[in-house]
């Protein structure tokens, strides 16, 4: 997936270090290939590369550089000469911080069943450590989340392009039997796993959850052309013009709502300690669970049919909880 | 000195850090201060030999903290013979420290998990972290595609403010300071730590460390933290006990967490039911669960959305949160 991020200067810093350490290793470089690698624009590498060539270290000590062969950049083509006592002749090391979150993003890959071998895992982590330029210990654990075995049969649907069949929870709690799902990717989102899949009764991309599924099956039909064209976006929720805007404040337990929720702007500070935000709501029933769970540390400003809602579950619940004595009993 | 610059080419950030890590890894023994701002392009540009060149010093300094920030260790010597004087610290940067062991190489398949694993922290908290540590190791790895690891889009929440601040003090070893709260009696206290590991469980984020306060390892919730997370002042260091160490204070502090068991009870199918795994136990399965926890507040926010569904049997003090809390939210919402 090249992403191509807006880079800052230490980003391009960062960039220039690693690609002498890869120049130095060959001839010659296709500017194409450079940027499918490091997963920037053809636009990034020429100007990293011109700005390896500028180095000029005339009065130094020490006066080789490297030289770049502008014919060839223009050409589309890196290629260098140097002298090796005077550049940087291997890649550089990580610093802690760069090493622990690729260590801590390995450890949460090893939570999908199947992905990598604990081994696999383990090792990477071990070279990731002796390239951490202090060889730190791992700053950031992360322990692997549960499994689960329709996650497997997933994966290969995915992997080969293959129709699959599945019960599945709604959010009514109502269990429907054999639904169909055209697989088009697995979504972890924190401690949530989510399939990305065109649903062909709808004709739409839907996110389902996949703790909410059982009896999961590949069958032999392959996945439509309409399926593997749909554009797949980062979101698990997609607003609807019906949707009621809701104002939700709160304190830093509850932050992780913020999250999950996708503010439609920027959170607001109360207090020290209090946020406030917007979200969009499908149906303000929903939010007496999300909110009550946190046990008064988020609360519903506005509007009132959201904060009645939220009421009622919690005076529901506290009902539930004492089925024995009802509120109007003597 | 800066009419010897032919036609004086703008020299960016980036290409000026790279100078500077260029000279101080290839001086053989070392240089100072003025050496640098005088001769290294991007500074010699600008370099008054005789003036005044103190915001070229400042600039020096802040690239410094650049270069420490990319994981380059920095060699800072003053030579025997004249010490006590500032003029001649010599900075360099030993190639052992700089490069990768030899030979270091990723298969395609490693090097689609680290990408993978890269992906996992876009719009998170390491994710500028990540970005930069994948581009150094996409010019190690073999380039090609792994064809088992398609179709998977992670993404690590880690949602608490705190969490770079901290992570950046397990880095830099650095004692800090924070407000927090106790979810029990709902005191704010400020804490002293000397922070040793960010870690994940039961889908929460805590700091693992010691604490100055009750002076013994502890650990704590990121999203009880109420306040930024500030380093100690006077700043200071401390040095951080060996993975060994740190593996086994995990270990006891988990081991104490993991006696605690609740009980609940399961309406058959029911969302909690499918939730807890219930249908996969079999059919003659017992609506009556156990559950290990870590924290009990935390659970108790987990069974509260489960309300009507679940009823809590025991230990009492849960059974007494899960209420309190929506008692708590029934009378905000009134």
């Amino acid at each position: 997936m090249p992403d191509q991020l807006r880079l800052d200067d230490s980003d391009r810093y960062n960039l220039m270090l690693a690609l002498t350490g890869l120049l130095v290793q060959g001839d010659e470089y296709e500017v194409q290939a450079l940027a499918q690698r490091f997963e920037v624009s053809k636009e990034e590498i020429v100007k990293a590369v011109k700005n390896i060539g500028y180095m000029d270290m005339a009065h130094f000590e020490n006066p080789d550089r490297y030289v770049v062969d502008y014919d060839a950049l223009e050409e589309g083509y890196v290629r260098i000469s140097y002298n090796l006592e005077n550049v940087v002749e291997d890649v550089p090391r990580l610093s802690s911080r760069q090493a622990s979150a690729l260590a801590a993003g390995l450890v949460y890959l090893s939570s999908l069943p199947g992905l990598a071998e604990n081994e696999e895992i383990q090792e990477l982590q071990a070279i990731l450590r002796t390239g951490d330029s202090r060889g730190n210990t791992p700053e950031v654990l992360v322990q692997p989340g549960s499994k689960d075995a329709d996650l497997l049969t997933i994966r290969q649907a995915i992997k080969l392009s293959r129709t699959m069949s599945c019960d599945y929870l709604n959010l009514k709690g109502e269990m429907r039997i054999a639904r169909v799902i055209e697989p088009l990717r697995i979504d972890l989102r924190g401690e949530l796993v989510y399939l990305k899949g065109w649903c062909p009764e709808n004709r739409d991309v839907r996110s389902f959850r996949v703790d909410r599924m059982r009896n999961a099956s590949m069958t032999e039909k392959k996945t439509s052309k309409e399926a593997l064209s749909a554009v797949l976006d980062d979101e698990v929720y997609h607003p609807s013009e019906a949707d009621t805007l809701v104002t939700i404040e709160v304190d830093p337990e509850a932050f992780s709502l913020m999250v999950d929720f996708r503010p439609i702007e920027e959170p607001e500070t109360v207090s020290q300690y209090v946020k406030r935000f917007k979200i969009l709501v499908g149906d303000v029933r929903n939010l007496g669970r999300i909110v009550a769970r946190f046990g008064g540390t988020a609360r519903v400003i506005a509007p009132d049919t959201a904060r009645v809602a939220v009421r009622e579950f919690a005076m529901q619940a506290m009902g539930d909880l004492n089925p024995t004595q009802p509120a109007d009993a003597e | 000195m800066s009419d010897k610059k032919p036609n004086a080419i703008k020299i960016s950030k980036p290409e000026r850090l790279f100078n500077l890590t260029c000279a101080l890894l290839y001086t053989r023994s070392g240089l100072t201060k003025n050496e640098i701002l005088r001769s290294v392009p991007g500074y010699e540009g600008e370099y008054d030999e005789g003036g005044d060149n103190s915001s070229l010093e400042r600039k020096f300094e802040r690239d410094k903290a650049s270069l420490l920030h990319n994981g380059i260790q920095l060699e800072v010597a003053i030579p025997a013979h004249e010490d006590e004087n500032n003029q001649v610290t010599v900075y360099s940067i030993k190639r052992e420290s700089f490069y990768w062991p030899k030979n270091v190489k990723f298969t395609p398949r490693q090097m689609a998990l680290l990408n993978l694993a890269a992906e996992a922290w876009v719009g998170g908290s390491l994710s500028t972290a990540a970005s930069r540590g994948i581009t150094k190791l996409r010019a190690m790895g073999s380039i090609g595609e792994d064809s088992d690891i398609v179709g998977i889009a992670p993404r690590i929440q880690a949602s608490d403010p705190s969490f770079r601040d901290v992570n950046n003090a397990i880095s830099d070893h650095q004692v800090v300071n924070f407000d927090y709260r106790n979810p029990k009696t709902g005191d704010i206290l400020t804490r002293t730590l000397q922070p040793w590991l960010l870690r994940k469980v039961a889908g929460q984020w805590l700091v693992m460390g010691f604490d100055e306060l009750r002076n013994e390892p502890r650990n704590f919730m990121l999203r009880r933290i109420v306040s930024k997370v500030a380093t100690a002042k006077p700043s200071r260091n401390f040095s951080p006990p060996s993975i060994e160490q740190i593996a086994k204070t995990v270990a006891e502090l988990d081991a104490l967490a993991e006696k605690q068991v609740a009980k609940i009870q399961v309406n058959r199918d029911s969302e909690a039911w499918f939730r807890y795994e219930l249908d996969l136990q079999g059919n003659g399965s017992s609506d009556e669960l156990s559950i290990n926890y870590h924290d009990i507040y935390v659970l108790a926010e987990e069974l509260r959305e489960y309300a009507g569904e679940i009823r809590v049997l025991k230990p009492e003090a849960l059974i007494q949160l899960v209420r309190a809390g929506f008692e708590k939210v029934a009378n905000d919402h009134a």
